[in-house]
């Protein structure tokens, strides 16, 4: 078994751990979550007429936004540590 | 000489988008007037070019997240102050969100003016007292009565005014903690958002579909129409 396939199968149960550290480690982070929704549909919504197409972009659109935003806190989150 | 007068007795040409998805055409009517209209009540103006789900989608969003920020914010968040050390900068941004952020500025200015109270006689979406600032005797008695952190000693008796000697923004601070930055971030991005509608509304939607994506529109279009004419 790979490290990558070993880290992997315990991606599940450490997920609820590092769930539970970022929110200790950032309070208030739930309410960051409806901003990146509506961001999300805002964009969506005024690139599409469609309402099908607004919803599959609403996703398109939370999934870079999530990745971007989670990228920069675990940075943050790591500078953390080491300053 | 030489400026070409349009010919009234002939309609007047319609302004359209082209909708990225399936290529339609979108009337956008009169789109000074619908951008006019999305900024005073988003989704205003694409309800009035009778785009109707974007309307009603753009106006439940960015007015329930503004109302939310300012819900959170304890009715605070919203205020515009131009005074020195004082700047709200984050209205700049609230504004966008239209005529649920005007009464602040009504409110700024009847307070910075002869008056010295506010335009609505209550403190919402009033700017923060600072200290040495004169206000009306009616507007420091209502505010002790009505804020428990402020009291009538919290004012100098300075006839015909009361000045006061409190920060008030550091009393919201103290009271909402976190929630006061979190309202503001709220109402901020509404607004800010707001713009997006705001153009969406003046030129139609931002994606455009590429030249690709129109040929394999228009492909797929003949394709399914010769799908219906071929016998069964």
């Amino acid at each position: 078994m790979t490290p990558l396939a070993m880290f992997a199968g315990l991606m599940p149960a450490l997920m609820p751990c590092l769930f539970a550290t970022l929110v200790d480690r950032v309070p208030g982070i739930f309410f960051g979550l409806p901003l990146m929704a509506l961001a999300s549909l805002i964009f969506a919504a005024t690139h599409h007429e469609d309402p099908a197409e607004i919803r599959f972009a609403t996703i398109h659109w939370a999934v870079w936004l999530g990745g971007i935003l989670g990228l920069v806190l675990a940075a943050l989150l790591l500078l953390g540590w080491f300053v | 000489m030489g400026k070409k007068h349009r010919d009234r007795s002939k309609p007047a040409p319609r302004i359209v988008a082209v909708s990225p998805d399936d290529g339609s055409a979108i009337d956008l009517k009169n789109p000074a007037l619908a951008a006019l209209l999305s900024w005073c009540l988003p989704g205003l103006g694409q309800i009035y070019q009778g785009r109707l789900f974007k309307g009603r989608l753009f106006m439940g969003a960015i007015l329930g997240t503004f109302i939310a920020g300012l819900w959170l914010g304890g009715g605070r968040v919203v205020y515009a102050s131009w005074t020195p050390g004082n700047t709200r900068w984050a209205y700049v941004c609230q504004a966008g969100a239209g005529l649920v952020a005007l009464p602040a500025m009504f409110q700024s200015l009847h307070l910075q003016g002869p008056a010295k109270q506010p335009f609505f006689g209550s403190s919402f979406m009033a700017p923060p007292l600072t200290p040495g600032q004169y206000v009306s005797r009616d507007y420091a008695t209502s505010l002790a009565s009505a804020d428990p952190d402020i009291e009538a000693e919290d004012f100098f008796d300075r006839p015909p005014w009361r000045q006061s000697r409190i920060d008030e923004v550091s009393i919201w601070h103290r009271r909402f903690g976190r929630w006061f930055e979190i309202g503001t971030l709220y109402t901020m991005l509404a607004g800010m958002l707001n713009m997006l509608v705001i153009y969406d509304a003046w030129a139609g939607p931002l994606g455009m579909p590429t030249d690709d994506e129109r040929k394999a529109h228009r492909n797929a279009a003949s394709a399914a129409s010769q799908r219906k004419e071929a016998p069964k």
